[in-house]
């Protein structure tokens, strides 16, 4: 059994050209000269928030595992232990925008929008006045850096005990209690501080709007593109003969995972949305009502992708099982759950243009006109690439970032043992009956 | 059998157990003369039967007015009660269909005793929306069905009918599968059992022989209904939090209701299978079957859904202040500072904090601890739907409809005897019914019985792969 990855020149190379795509697309778009790069920034923020929070579920679910004495898992973890680490990177990505929120580069948040808590200024928001105890640039870039700081600490931790333990020959599996201890830490941390870091990087895009639900369906969203991620990358490794570990059986409970919490997905999707269509409260319909009106293929094709589809694909026994359905349903639900995270972003930020100075409510239909098209594009009932649906080159940016991530899983995949062989459950996680 | 397990694990079966003794041991309760607890704990629980009877019939002759309920705060015990119950129930299908499709083996021990206190305690929810409505003579309006009474239908359009077809159609699944899991236990103790009983028990395992089909149509029935059960688990109570987060009264429009619901359902309904469960395993010894890693599990648990809960609380009151909107930042305001404080103080303590002793193992694995823990868990529990519902209603809109409540003695016989209700029919249970699967604890024997596996482990693997 090979359990040790190489990272050859070749896979390199192809995704270093990924990555060259999505650099290729991103200076396109910044250059195609829409008012204020709205088009550029919002992608960066939509691909920069669904991977750093795939990476954070990565994490906790390793750390949920654990603590629930979980063993099938284990000839996977190491994978799970890769892209925790893309967290790196994500706060990386995520300090870019916090820069720019400083520098007055791009106007992605209306809360950031210069002297909107002001009352004498011509931009002045009360609503957000009130929040901007929470909504400013100062904790934005504070709660970022502690909070994914946090994150990264404990998967750097997390994995330096567990690569620690494939050379621990003692037999009293110190290192594994020691895990059990950091994991159980993480849990409430993590569960507390995702919440916070929703609210400030997504759903404060529409920065009137509030919901209590909204942080766990962002992050149900998240954890699914986790798991179709994890189907993905094992299923090629597998074809290069790794992962021997991992039988027909593990495919059949990650393709259950998938299958659950599409449903879980839904379910949220579901109270958010009914609660809010039933009680018709102006202030709360309005986020759906724009989605409706101005994103209806996206707003409809979310729940087909992400929920129909994978529900009919993965409910039987045997497509679980079956590689070829299990990675269509996982590239189906991948994409599905971006376009989750585009419906989030773009109608807010897009609606933020508004508040511009000078972007007064008077030039509403004037699209294409000198405040770009990102602002004109919410009004026309015709679908506008990069505004109101993706257009190529926020595909070529996704497939950029996509490459990226794993460049980084890869990496650190190859930088240690594929299976963690003194784990106390490697032998349940080797003999794994579903 | 073959499983592989790591030697880390705790055996779920002690005692050395072999098949026969299990029987012996799970069949006996049923056997015997009841002790002196249990006909001491019989006629308590009965008599709080009795004068829950009292009080709803007072409740019936009398009218509604018999409660101290008013025209601003419209439901008080009554449905606090309800969705305390609701709550209640939602342990043990949990723990037999989600824990099932999970694989946990540690179902086992508790898998039995938890869906029969699911069942007791959905009869003991279903008696609330009955008598609350007044004229309980005509709740059979609640139906849908063509009727003499002219376009009279029900409204479908209202959570609270949604509320019958999700509690009845929780109620049906969660028996049936209750059920299956007895017929191969009942037919154990028929073939024990002599003369009357004999033929009592012949009835109830439906003609069960044991035969390799029967158990193959058992296993895929189990799993069927585990299925079915798996999404009822979570829409159940959805549906009750629907009856008030579709309203658009600041304190109960709040999307995150459905979830955290299931959340603090699970939460009560674990606290409950424990404080019975501790008072069962010692008085019908039943130690090596409810083991102390049993517990344990539990109380994580526990943990985790109380910790879900603080999440979903602290999230509420922060959305509040953040959204702006002046009567939704009141009701908050209202909640932890208004007349009832004492309810929101004693939630927050009962649900977020004390759980939280649960971090230290020597807690979670001290049974007095336990024992109190759960209790505490209950009345926080029951804390929190008073405080959604008696402390939001308590101050209207209008300032001139601002009241206080406070239940009459006949509110308070109606609570104590479901507890009554529940208690007796736990207690006959026990009699009745092996509290422990008997079928499903010797399927796992050979994976977590302690001679096979663990630190002690006698019988060691030949295989080695």
């Amino acid at each position: 059994m090979n359990n040790n990855f190489t990272f050859e020149g070749k896979q390199k190379s192809i995704l270093l050209s990924g990555i060259g795509l999505g650099i290729v697309c991103m200076v396109l778009t910044f250059f195609m000269g829409d008012h204020g790069a709205v088009r550029f920034w919002s992608n960066f923020l939509h691909n920069s928030v669904f991977f750093t929070g795939i990476a954070y579920t990565a994490l906790f679910v390793i750390a949920a595992f654990t603590t629930a004495y979980a063993g099938w898992f284990i000839v996977i973890k190491r994978i799970w232990e890769a892209i925790s680490l893309f967290l790196v990177v994500g706060l990386v990505l995520m300090m870019v925008i916090a820069v720019g929120l400083w520098m007055g580069y791009h106007d992605l948040y209306h809360w950031g929008i210069h002297g909107v808590a002001d009352v004498n200024s011509e931009t002045y928001d009360a609503l957000i006045a009130g929040k901007s105890a929470f909504l400013n640039k100062g904790w934005y870039t504070f709660g970022t850096l502690a909070i994914v700081g946090s994150w990264i600490f404990f998967a750097q931790k997390l994995r330096s005990l567990s690569v620690a333990e494939d050379d621990y020959t003692v037999g009293d599996y110190g290192i594994h209690k020691k895990i059990k201890v950091w994991t159980a830490v993480f849990l409430p941390i993590g569960a507390f501080t995702s919440s916070a870091i929703i609210w400030l990087w997504v759903m404060s895009v529409d920065s009137h709007w509030y919901s209590t639900l909204y942080a766990w369906y962002a992050t149900a969203s998240w954890w699914v593109s986790c798991l179709c991620l994890t189907i993905l990358i094992i299923l090629y490794l597998k074809s290069k003969n790794y992962l021997q570990g991992v039988t027909v059986e593990h495919m059949h409970d990650l393709g259950k995972l998938t299958f659950a919490f599409s449903i879980f997905w839904t379910y949220l999707w579901f109270s958010q949305f009914m609660l809010i269509w039933y009680s018709n409260v102006g202030e709360e319909t309005i986020y759906f009502r724009e989605r409706m009106d101005n994103y209806p293929v996206l707003f409809w094709g979310n729940l087909a992708l992400n929920f129909i589809l994978p529900f009919f694909i993965l409910m039987r026994n045997d497509t679980k099982r079956k590689m070829g359905s299990l990675a269509i349903a996982a590239l189906v639900v991948l994409f599905g759950h971006w376009i989750d995270f585009f419906l989030m972003l773009k109608p807010g930020i897009l609606h933020t243009q508004h508040y511009l100075p000078g972007n007064h409510g008077e030039a509403h239909h004037d699209a294409g006109g000198h405040e770009g098209a990102g602002h004109g594009a919410e009004h026309v009932s015709d679908a506008v690439a990069g505004f109101t649906m993706p257009g190529l080159l926020e595909i070529g940016t996704f497939i950029g970032f996509l490459c990226l991530f794993l460049f980084v899983v890869y990496t650190h995949i190859s930088k240690a043992s594929l299976l963690p062989k003194n784990d106390p459950y490697v032998e349940e996680s080797l003999h794994h009956h579903s | 059998m073959s499983a592989v397990v790591s030697k880390i694990r705790e055996p779920l079966v002690t005692g050395s157990k072999t098949y026969h003794q299990i029987t012996e041991d799970l069949v006996g309760p049923t056997e015997k003369t009841p002790s002196v607890e249990w006909i001491i704990g019989f006629i308590i629980a009965l008599s709080c039967l009795g004068f829950g009877v009292f009080s709803i019939a007072w409740t019936i002759w009398f009218g509604i007015g018999s409660w101290d309920l008013n025209r601003t705060i419209g439901w008080g015990w009554d449905i606090t009660n309800f969705v305390w119950w609701v709550g209640i129930g939602h342990a043990g299908t949990l723990i037999s269909a989600i824990l099932l499709l999970f694989r946990q083996k540690w179902r086992t021990g508790v898998n039995r005793a938890a869906e029969a206190m699911t069942i007791f305690a959905v009869i003991c929810a279903a008696l609330f929306p009955g008598i609350h409505v007044g004229r309980a003579w005509v709740v059979f309006f609640f139906f849908p069905y063509p009727n003499t009474r002219g376009p009279l239908w029900v409204n479908f359009n209202s959570p609270l009918l949604w509320d019958l077809f999700a509690i009845s159609t929780y109620f049906t699944v969660s028996l049936l599968f209750w059920y299956t899991g007895l017929v191969p236990d009942f037919a154990t103790v028929r073939d024990r059992a002599k003369g009357i009983r004999k033929k009592l028990y012949d009835v109830l395992a439906f003609g069960w022989t044991g035969s390799a089909k029967h158990w193959q149509r058992w296993e895929s029935l189990s799993l069927i209904l585990a299925g079915l059960a798996t999404p009822l688990v979570l829409s159940v109570h959805t549906i009750v939090s629907f009856d008030f987060a579709t309203s658009v009264i600041p304190g109960w429009h709040t999307t995150i209701f459905p979830p955290y619901f299931v959340a603090g359902a699970i939460f009560s309904g674990f606290a409950m299978v424990l404080t019975l469960m501790i008072i069962t395993r010692k008085i019908l010894n039943l130690q090596d079957y409810i083991t102390i890693a049993h517990i344990e599990s539990m109380n994580k648990v526990i943990l985790l859904t109380g910790s879900m809960v603080g999440v979903a609380y602290l999230t509420e009151l922060f959305v509040a202040w953040y959204s702006g909107y002046v009567y939704e930042q009141f009701a908050f305001y209202n909640r932890a500072l208004g007349p009832y404080w004492w309810s929101y103080f004693g939630m927050m303590t009962c649900n977020v904090i004390t759980p939280q002793f649960f971090w230290s193992k020597k807690i979670r694995r001290n049974l007095n601890w336990t024992f109190a823990l759960s209790i505490v868990v209950n009345i926080g529990m029951w804390f929190e739907r008073f405080v959604i519902i008696a402390t939001t209603l308590a101050r209207d809109y209008l300032p001139s409809s601002w009241s206080y409540y406070v239940p009459t003695w006949v509110e308070v016989g109606i609570y104590i005897g479901t507890i009554g209700i529940f208690f007796t029919f736990y207690l006959l249970f026990t009699r009745i019914a092996p509290v422990v699967a008997i079928a499903e604890i010797k399927s796992i024997l050979k994976a977590g019985g302690n001679q096979y596996v663990g630190e002690n482990a006698t019988h060691h693997k030949e295989h080695a792969h």
